[in-house]
C-alpha cells in the first residue's frame, strides 16, 4: 500500500508574471484516493499539468512510479499510465464515443485505414468491464454533462491509466452524477489498484471520496493530512490562510413594487433546444430573488432573455411596470436595468479598451460628456473614470491601461462600477464573484446589499450556492428550464438540492 | 431563339466545358479544405494557385518539358505552404491579413518575373500537359464526347478528390487533422500537437492549389502564363470549401456547379455581352454563400423541435 | 493623438528596411542591379514637379481608400469590395456628367458626387447587410462583387454608354472640360479633388477619434457582444459605416474621372483599392498612420513607376516591398511574444535558483 505512484521534489513552475506552484514537494501513495483542494488560480491545475507533461516545470524533479520524468510530453506521461480528465473536457464533439476514446491510439485495417468497428467493439468491452454505460457509437455532441465525462474516463482507462487525475470533476454534475462518479472512483481503485487524484475546491466532497488531503495556497503546498484526521473548517482556514468569517450582511427595508415581472417565458438557446420553458418569477423593490441551478439549466438563457441579449420564444418580460418583451438592450436599459454579465470578458467588458473606456460604457450620450451630443469632453470623462475607479477600490496600475492587462477580480470591479454607477431601480446580476478572490469577495457581496437597501430589485445568478444564501431574500431553483421550488429563509441546503436536481416542491411548479 | 439557347446550353460540349472549369477550382478546394479542417481560415488561395500557375510555366519554360514544370510547382506549393503556415501557425498572425498579403505578393510576384524573364508581351506555346484519349469511351454517345480527351489533370483531380475523402474520412491522421481544427486541445492531450497537422494541411494545401494553377497555365491556356490569371478562382473554391463543410466529394460536387454556371455563360455570349456572362459564377458565388447560412440556420430551427438535452 | 506608438515606429522602420533588403536580393536573381533601381526609383519620384502632383494624386487616393477600409473594420466587418464600389461609383459619376451636359458646373458636379456615393454606398450596403441580418462571411461576397463590378462596369463602357466620338476598346463619353477639376500643377494628375479629399480626411479622422460616436464604433469592433450588452445598436452602426465606406469609394471613384481621366475607362483604378487596404493593414487600422503612410507608399508607387520607364524594371517591385511589410509587421507581435516569453521564462528560473540558494544558505 505505501508504494509510490508520483512524487514531486521541489517543482516551481513560473508563467510571465506569476509563480504558479512555488517549490512543492508532495509524493502520492500507489492505490490511494488523493484530494487536492485550493482556491481558484492556487496552482492546482498547474501541478497536474506538470504531472501530465503539459507544462514542463520551471524547477524541480518529476517522478513517476520511481522513474525520474524530464522534458516529457503528454504522450510520454500516457505511455507511463498517467491518464488526465480536464475540467474542459477534452472531446471532439463531431466524432462519435468510440473514436474520441481511441483518438491517437486507433485500430487499424491495413495498416492506414480506421477501422471504426474494432474501435466500437473495443470500446463496448471497457463499458462493459467497468460498468461505464454510454453508447459507443454515439456522438458525443448529442450526450449529456455526466455521460461526456463518462466517455472522459473511458478514454484514460483505454490508454491504459493507473494513476488518474480529475480536475474538478464534479463542478457540471447533477449529485445524482455525483454519486454515480463517485461510486466509480471506488469501484476503480478497489478492484483494478488504480490511483485518483481529484482536484477540487468543494471540501464536502473531500471527506467523501479522499484518503489523504493537501492543501494549497498561492502555488505553495501548505500541507498534507490524513482525511479521517481534519474537518471541513479546518481545510477552510487552510485554504484562505485565515478562518473564513464572514460578517452577517445588514438588511433593511421592506419588499415594494413588483419591478421584474416575467411571464410564461420561453426561450431556445444557441443549438436550437428550448432552454427556458414557460417560466414565471417576479422580484420587487428592495428585495433580491436568488436562482440556485446547476449549469446548463437555462439559467444562463433566461437572463439573456429578460436583457434583450436573446430572442423570447415566447411569453413576457416587464421592466419596472412596462413591456420590454423582444425590445433591445439598449431599449431595455432604457427602461431602467442594469446588468452584470455572467462572462465579463466576453460580454461584460472590451479588454482591449482603457479602463476609462469601459467605465464610460452605456453613458457616453450624456449631455455632460458630450458637446453638442457629439464632441467628446475627454477630460470630464477621465475624471469621472478615476472617481469610479477610487469608489469601487479597483487596484491597477490607473485608469489609463487596457482592461485586459489586469487580474479577473479588478476586471469584476470594473464591471460592478459600471452597472451598478447607473442606480437603475433593477439589477440583474450572473457570477458576480466568479474568478475573484475573497477580499473582492466581501467588497462586491457588500456593495450588492447596499444596493437592495436602496430599493433596487435585484435578480441574482450564481453557481456558488454559499453566495446565493448569503445574499438572498428569496430563491427559486431551475432544472431543466423550469421553477422546481421557491424558498425564503433560513434555507436548508438539501432541500434546494432536491430542487436543483428536479424535484419538485410544495406542488407549487406542478406542469408536466 | 430560346431553342437554339436551349440546345447549345445542354449540349455535350457544355458538359465538357463544365469539366474544364471545375478542375481547377476543385483542385483548389481540396486544398482549402485541408487547411479548413485544420481550423486555418485560408483566403489565401488566390494567390497560391496564381503561383502554381506561373511557376508551371516558367519550369515548362526552363527546362523545355511540363514534367519539369509540375515538379517545379510541387516544389512551389512545399515552400508556399510552409511559408502560410510559418505566419499563420507558428508567429500566429492573423489569417485574413496573411491571406490577402500573400495574394498580393504572389500578383506582385508573378508579375514582377514574368515581365523580368519573359518580357512585357508574356510566354506562350511553352511544353503543356498532354490530353488524355480513351480509346473504348468515343463509342458512348453523350458522355464520350464529355469525358474523353480532357487535360491531364481532370483525370487527375477525380482520382484526388476520392483519396482526399478517404484520407479525411477512413485514416487515423484525417481523424488528427479534423481534431485540430475542431479541438486542439483535444489532440494535444492525446499526444499529438495539433500544430503539426496544421502545418500538414498548409503544405497539402499549397501543392493543391499549386496543381491547380498548373492546370490553368499548363493545361487550359497550352502553356501561356498571363497576369492574374486565377482571377479570383481561389476564392470560389473558399466559398466551395464552406458549402461543402470542406468534405472532398461535396467540395468537388460545388466546383462542378461552378463549372457549369461558367459554361452557360461561354455558350450565352453568342447572345448577350460576354462582360455580362461573366459575372455569372460570381453571382452564383454569393448566392451559395448565402445559401450555406439559410441552410444552416434552418437546420437549428427544426432541431428545436426537440424539448431538451438527451440526458442519461 | 498626444502619444506616439515607438515600439510600431521602430518595427516599421525595421520592416521597411529588411523589405527594401528582399526588393534587393528579388532585384539582384531577376538581372538587375538593386542599387541603380532604387537610385532610378528616388529620380522617378522627385525629378520632375509632375511627379510631385502625381505622387499627391495617388496618396490622395491610398489616403481615402485606406480610410475607407480602417472605417469598415473599425466596427469589425472588413470592406474588401472597394474595387467595385470605386469603379461604380466612377461610372455612375461620369455618366451623370454626360447626361447633365449643359447644365451649371454648380448642379453637375455636386449631383456627380452624390451619385457616386450613392452608388458606392448601395453597392457597399449589400455584403453589409448580409453579414449583419444573414451573417455571411464579407470578404467573400465583397471579392465576389468587385469581379461583378468591373465585368459589369466593362459591359456599360462598351456598350450602352460607349463613347461614340472615339475608336477606343471601352471607354464612355467625355466630360465636357467646364466640369474638369483644375488642375494644381500642369501636365499631373493634382487637381483641386485633393482639397475635398482633405476635408474629408479630417471629417473621418474626427469622427472616428473624438466623438461618441466614433467612441461607439471602437467598441463595436473590439467586441460586439460587450457593445450591443452595453445599449449601442450595433447592426446600424455596422451597416451604416459599412455605407459610408462604399460612398467613400465610389467618390475616389469620381475624383479619379473628374480629376484626372475625364471620361471613364478601366484604368480609372488598377486595384488601386487593394493598395490602400495594404497601406491600412500596415498602420493596423489607425487612422493618423494611414495618412502618413499614404504619402510614404505613393512615393514608393510614383518611384516605382518611373523606375520602369527609366531602367526597365517593372514596377511590380513596389508590391512586392509592400506585401513584405505586411508580413513582417503581422509577424512581428508573434516574434517578440515568443522571444518576450523565453526571456520571462530564463528571469524566472533564475529566481527560483536564487531564492533556492539564499534558503539553503
Amino acid at each position: 500500500m505505501d508504494e509510490i505512484a508520483v512524487r514531486f521534489e521541489h517543482i516551481s513552475m513560473a508563467f510571465p508574471g506569476v509563480l504558479a506552484n512555488d517549490d512543492v514537494s508532495l509524493d502520492i501513495k500507489k492505490g490511494e484516493v488523493f484530494a487536492l483542494v485550493g482556491e481558484n488560480g492556487a496552482g492546482k491545475s498547474t501541478l497536474m499539468n506538470v504531472l501530465y507533461g503539459i507544462n514542463t516545470p520551471t524547477d524541480g524533479r518529476v517522478f513517476i512510479k520511481g522513474r525520474e520524468m524530464t522534458d516529457f510530453d503528454p504522450k510520454t506521461a500516457i505511455s507511463m499510465g498517467v491518464g488526465m480528465v480536464h475540467q474542459h473536457f477534452m472531446l471532439v464533439p463531431s466524432f462519435t464515443v468510440a473514436q474520441n476514446i481511441v483518438l491517437s491510439r486507433e485500430p487499424r485495417k491495413g495498416k492506414v485505414f480506421f477501422d471504426n468497428a474494432a474501435a466500437q467493439r473495443k470500446t463496448r468491452e471497457l463499458v462493459e468491464e467497468y460498468g461505464l454505460e454510454v453508447d459507443p457509437a454515439e456522438p458525443v455532441e448529442e450526450l449529456s454533462v455526466g455521460l461526456q465525462q463518462r466517455v472522459e474516463i473511458l478514454k484514460t482507462l483505454y490508454r491504459g491509466a493507473e494513476i488518474l487525475i480529475l480536475d474538478e470533476p464534479t463542478a457540471v454534475l447533477t449529485p445524482q452524477e455525483t454519486d454515480e462518479l463517485f461510486a466509480v472512483i471506488r469501484r476503480v481503485v478497489r478492484e483494478k489498484g488504480m490511483t485518483v487524484i481529484i482536484i477540487t475546491h468543494k471540501l464536502y466532497e473531500v471527506m467523501a471520496i479522499s484518503d489523504r488531503v493537501g492543501v494549497m495556497r498561492k502555488g505553495a503546498l501548505v500541507g498534507v493530512r490524513n482525511t479521517s484526521d481534519v474537518d471541513e473548517r479546518t481545510l477552510a482556514s487552510m485554504m484562505v490562510g485565515r478562518p473564513m468569517l464572514y460578517d452577517e450582511l445588514e438588511k433593511t427595508g421592506a419588499p415594494g413594487d413588483v419591478m421584474i415581472q416575467v411571464q410564461n417565458l420561453t426561450v431556445r438557446d444557441n443549438r436550437g433546444l428550448t432552454a427556458v420553458d414557460g417560466l414565471s418569477l417576479s422580484v420587487r423593490a428592495g428585495e433580491v430573488l436568488g436562482i440556485a441551478a446547476i449549469e446548463g439549466n437555462g439559467q444562463s438563457e433566461l437572463i439573456e432573455a429578460i436583457t434583450g441579449m436573446r430572442k423570447i420564444e415566447s411569453g413576457h418580460v416587464t421592466i419596472c411596470g412596462q413591456d420590454a418583451t423582444g425590445l433591445s438592450p439598449g431599449a431595455i436599459r432604457d427602461l431602467g436595468l442594469a446588468h452584470v454579465p455572467e462572462d465579463r470578458l466576453a460580454t461584460g467588458l472590451s479588454r482591449d479598451a482603457t479602463v476609462t473606456d469601459n467605465l464610460l460604457t452605456g453613458k457616453q450620450r450624456r449631455p455632460e460628456f458630450n458637446r453638442f451630443r457629439f464632441h467628446q469632453r475627454t477630460s470630464t470623462i477621465e475624471r469621472y473614470a478615476r472617481e469610479l475607479y477610487e469608489k469601487f477600490d479597483i487596484r491597477g496600475a490607473g485608469t489609463d491601461v487596457t482592461v485586459g492587462s489586469m487580474s479577473g477580480g479588478n476586471m469584476q470591479k470594473v464591471v460592478i462600477a459600471r452597472e451598478f454607477s447607473f442606480d437603475s431601480p433593477v439589477l440583474i446580476v450572473a457570477q458576480p464573484t466568479r474568478g475573484v478572490d475573497v477580499g473582492a469577495i466581501e467588497f462586491i457581496h457588500s456593495r450588492i446589499i447596499a444596493r437592495r437597501n436602496a430599493g433596487c430589485a435585484i435578480l441574482l445568478c450564481s453557481a456558488d450556492l454559499d453566495e446565493v444564501f448569503r445574499l438572498s431574500d428569496r430563491i427559486v431553483t431551475l432544472y431543466e428550464g423550469k421553477i422546481t421550488g421557491e424558498y425564503t429563509g433560513p434555507y436548508s441546503k438539501q432541500e434546494i438540492g432536491l430542487g436543483m436536481t428536479g424535484a419538485r416542491h410544495d406542488g407549487k411548479e406542478a406542469a408536466s | 431563339m430560346l431553342e437554339d439557347i436551349l440546345g447549345s446550353i445542354f449540349s455535350a460540349g457544355t458538359f465538357n466545358q463544365m469539366l474544364r472549369s471545375a478542375t481547377p477550382v476543385a483542385l483548389a478546394a481540396l486544398g482549402g479544405a485541408m487547411t479548413e479542417h485544420a481550423g486555418i481560415m485560408n483566403i489565401g488561395m488566390d494567390g497560391m494557385i496564381l503561383m502554381g500557375a506561373f511557376f508551371g510555366v516558367l519550369g515548362s519554360y526552363l527546362f523545355g518539358s511540363a514534367a519539369a514544370g509540375v515538379a517545379m510547382v510541387l516544389a512551389m506549393g512545399v515552400v508556399v505552404g510552409l511559408f502560410f503556415a510559418l505566419f499563420v501557425v507558428k508567429f500566429r498572425s492573423d489569417e485574413f491579413i496573411i491571406g490577402t498579403a500573400l495574394n498580393t505578393l504572389a500578383l506582385g510576384l508573378t508579375s514582377f518575373l514574368s515581365r523580368s524573364i519573359f518580357g512585357t508581351a508574356g510566354t506562350k506555346g511553352n511544353p503543356a500537359l498532354p490530353t488524355v484519349h480513351i480509346p473504348g469511351l468515343d463509342s458512348i454517345p453523350f458522355l464520350g464526347q464529355v469525358l474523353n480527351d480532357n487535360s491531364l489533370f481532370v483525370y487527375l483531380t477525380w482520382a484526388l478528390v476520392l483519396v482526399m475523402w478517404l484520407f479525411v474520412y477512413k485514416t487515423p491522421y484525417g481523424f488528427w487533422l479534423r481534431a485540430s481544427g475542431e479541438k486542439p486541445e483535444t489532440l494535444r492531450t492525446a499526444g499529438i500537437a495539433p500544430e503539426k497537422m496544421k502545418w500538414l494541411a498548409s503544405i497539402l494545401c499549397g501543392l493543391f492549389c499549386g496543381l491547380a494553377g498548373a492546370h490553368l497555365s499548363l493545361g487550359q491556356l497550352q502553356g501561356t502564363f498571363a497576369e492574374n490569371m486565377a482571377n479570383s478562382r481561389g476564392y470560389i473554391a473558399f466559398a466551395c470549401v464552406i458549402f461543402s463543410k470542406a468534405n472532398p466529394v461535396m467540395a468537388f460536387v460545388a466546383a462542378l456547379m461552378f463549372g457549369f454556371f461558367d459554361a452557360i455563360g461561354l455558350r450565352l455570349q453568342d447572345y448577350i455581352s460576354s462582360d455580362l456572362t461573366n459575372t455569372i459564377p460570381y453571382i452564383i458565388t454569393v448566392v451559395m454563400m448565402v445559401y450555406v447560412v439559410v441552410r444552416s440556420q434552418r437546420r437549428k430551427r427544426r432541431a428545436g423541435g426537440r424539448l431538451t438535452r438527451k440526458q442519461a | 493623438m498626444k502619444k506616439i506608438n515607438w515600439g510600431y515606429l521602430g518595427s516599421l522602420c525595421i520592416s521597411v528596411l529588411l523589405a527594401f533588403a528582399i526588393g534587393a536580393v528579388i532585384l539582384a536573381v531577376a538581372g538587375f542591379s538593386p542599387l541603380q533601381a532604387y537610385g532610378a526609383m528616388i529620380d522617378g519620384a522627385f525629378s520632375n514637379a509632375r511627379h510631385v502632383g502625381d505622387w499627391l494624386e495617388y496618396a490622395m487616393v491610398l489616403c481615402l481608400t485606406g480610410l475607407a477600409c480602417v472605417l469598415g473594420s473599425r466596427v469589425g466587418i472588413f470592406n474588401v469590395g472597394g474595387e467595385g464600389q470605386l469603379l461604380l461609383g466612377a461610372v455612375a459619376a461620369c455618366q451623370v456628367g454626360v447626361w447633365l451636359t449643359g447644365l451649371s458646373a454648380w448642379i453637375v458636379i455636386p449631383a456627380a458626387a452624390l451619385a457616386a456615393m450613392a452608388v458606392g454606398g448601395l453597392y457597399a450596403l449589400i455584403p453589409g447587410w448580409l453579414k449583419v441580418k444573414v451573417k455571411v462571411n464579407e470578404v467573400i461576397t465583397t471579392i465576389m462583387l468587385n469581379t461583378i463590378a468591373a465585368s459589369f462596369c466593362q459591359y456599360l463602357a462598351k456598350g450602352p454608354w460607349k463613347n461614340p466620338n472615339k475608336n477606343m476598346v471601352a471607354a464612355t463619353a467625355q466630360l465636357d472640360t467646364r466640369y474638369w477639376f483644375t488642375n494644381l500643377i500642369p501636365n499631373s494628375n493634382l487637381s483641386t479633388a485633393i482639397i475635398a479629399a482633405a476635408v474629408i480626411t479630417f471629417l473621418t479622422w474626427y469622427i472616428m477619434q473624438k466623438t461618441s460616436v466614433g467612441y461607439e464604433m471602437k467598441l463595436t469592433g473590439q467586441n460586439p457582444r460587450f457593445a450591443f450588452f452595453s445599449g449601442i445598436k450595433t447592426d446600424r452602426l455596422v451597416i451604416l459605416c459599412m455605407v459610408i465606406s462604399g460612398a467613400m469609394c465610389g467618390l475616389v471613384g469620381m475624383f479619379r474621372v473628374y480629376g484626372v481621366e475625364h471620361l471613364y475607362r478601366s484604368s480609372i483604378s488598377n486595384q488601386y483599392y487593394f493598395e490602400g487596404l495594404t497601406v491600412a493593414m500596415i498602420a493596423q487600422y489607425n487612422p493618423v498612420t494611414v495618412i502618413f503612410l499614404s504619402f510614404f507608399f505613393a512615393i514608393l508607387k510614383i518611384g516605382a513607376q518611373g523606375m520602369e520607364l527609366s531602367a526597365g524594371v517593372p514596377n511590380q517591385i513596389y508590391l512586392i516591398i509592400q506585401t513584405v511589410i505586411i508580413f513582417f509587421m503581422a509577424a512581428e507581435s508573434g516574434i517578440f511574444a515568443s522571444l518576450r516569453a523565453g526571456a520571462m521564462r530564463r528571469r524566472a528560473r533564475a529566481d527560483i535558483r536564487r531564492k533556492g540558494d539564499e534558503s539553503h544558505a
